[in-house]
């Protein structure tokens, strides 16, 4: 790449942040969420669905779950990415207009539990772009909605900091 | 009895008070192990990686590495380790960077001995 190309390279990737910087924000006041199930064990799904009742009640919050793609800012991604669900992924990811976000939702879709095999990729970041990753086995609904509002820049990461050493004051 | 149920019956509002404030409740929810570093020792560590069975910890020279996407948080390390490990109580651990999920704790319990 000649440094005029990296010149444009770099101020359409500047470009690019700031449109997904505006896109966020926009994001931030409503938002319309589609779940893709590819090959999960439904737990995560579970809590998922806990997320619309009273007691987290994530309306409050400005999000909606819509039962289509086409409908959707933002897909919840859960299982380890079956080769078999390949598919119907790319299908509700190329049918989700831009901007949109990914996050994928609990161990197995991050690398745990399930490794890269013939049946299965192991994670759905080996399939489609993840913006935002949610551990656990099941991730709490309280777990979700922190997924969501860092997917939409209303809340800080705070696993970064994070230190599991006890005795370097570490965890709660 | 949960403190928001008492609140739902008292004020007619049980939605949770976050991202304001976490429930008490939820820091008893399984959650990715803590460990104290002074008491781990590369036995241990060597014998918790063999036992993960979501391969999420594992030892690199003197370091416990643990990648917090892959945990279950089942508590199989928290048993085995001899009181060197506890669960942390962190769930809220969502993240746009895959990397920042992986944690190193230092061995210094072969220094001690």
């Amino acid at each position: 790449m000649t440094a005029p190309d990296m010149a444009i390279s770099d101020e359409l990737g500047g470009l690019s942040g700031e449109l997904r910087r505006r896109a966020l924000g926009v994001f931030g006041r409503s938002l319309h969420i589609r779940t893709v199930d590819t090959g999960s064990c439904a737990v995560c799904e579970s809590e998922i669905r806990l997320l619309a009742a009273p007691h987290y009640d994530l309306h409050r919050l400005g999000f909606f779950f819509t039962p289509t793609p086409r409908h959707a800012d933002l897909l919840m991604v859960t299982g380890p990415a079956v080769r078999a669900a390949d598919n119907l992924l790319l299908k509700a990811y190329d049918a989700t207009p831009d901007p949109k976000a990914v996050i994928a939702v609990g161990a197995c879709a991050l690398g745990g539990v399930y490794s890269e095999d013939e049946l299965t990729h192991g994670a759905v970041d080996r399939v489609v772009p993840v913006d935002v990753f949610v551990p656990g086995c099941p991730p709490s609904p309280l777990a979700l909605l922190q997924g969501l509002l860092v997917a939409v820049g209303r809340l800080e990461e705070r696993v970064g900091a994070l230190s599991l050493d006890l005795d370097s004051g570490g965890a709660r | 009895m949960a403190f928001w149920f008492v609140r739902g019956l008292r004020r007619g509002i049980a939605t949770t008070r976050y991202p304001e404030k976490i429930d008490s409740w939820a820091l008893a929810l399984p959650s990715p192990p803590a460990f104290h570093s002074a008491r781990l020792t590369t036995g241990l560590v060597d014998r918790l990686a063999r036992n993960c069975a979501a391969d999420a910890v594992t030892r690199e020279g003197h370091e416990l590495v643990i990648d917090l996407g892959r945990c279950t948080g089942c508590g199989r390390c928290v048993e085995l380790s001899d009181g060197a490990a506890r669960p942390s109580g962190e769930f809220l651990l969502a993240s746009s960077d895959r990397g920042a999920l992986v944690k190193r704790v230092p061995i210094r319990g072969d220094q001690a001995r």
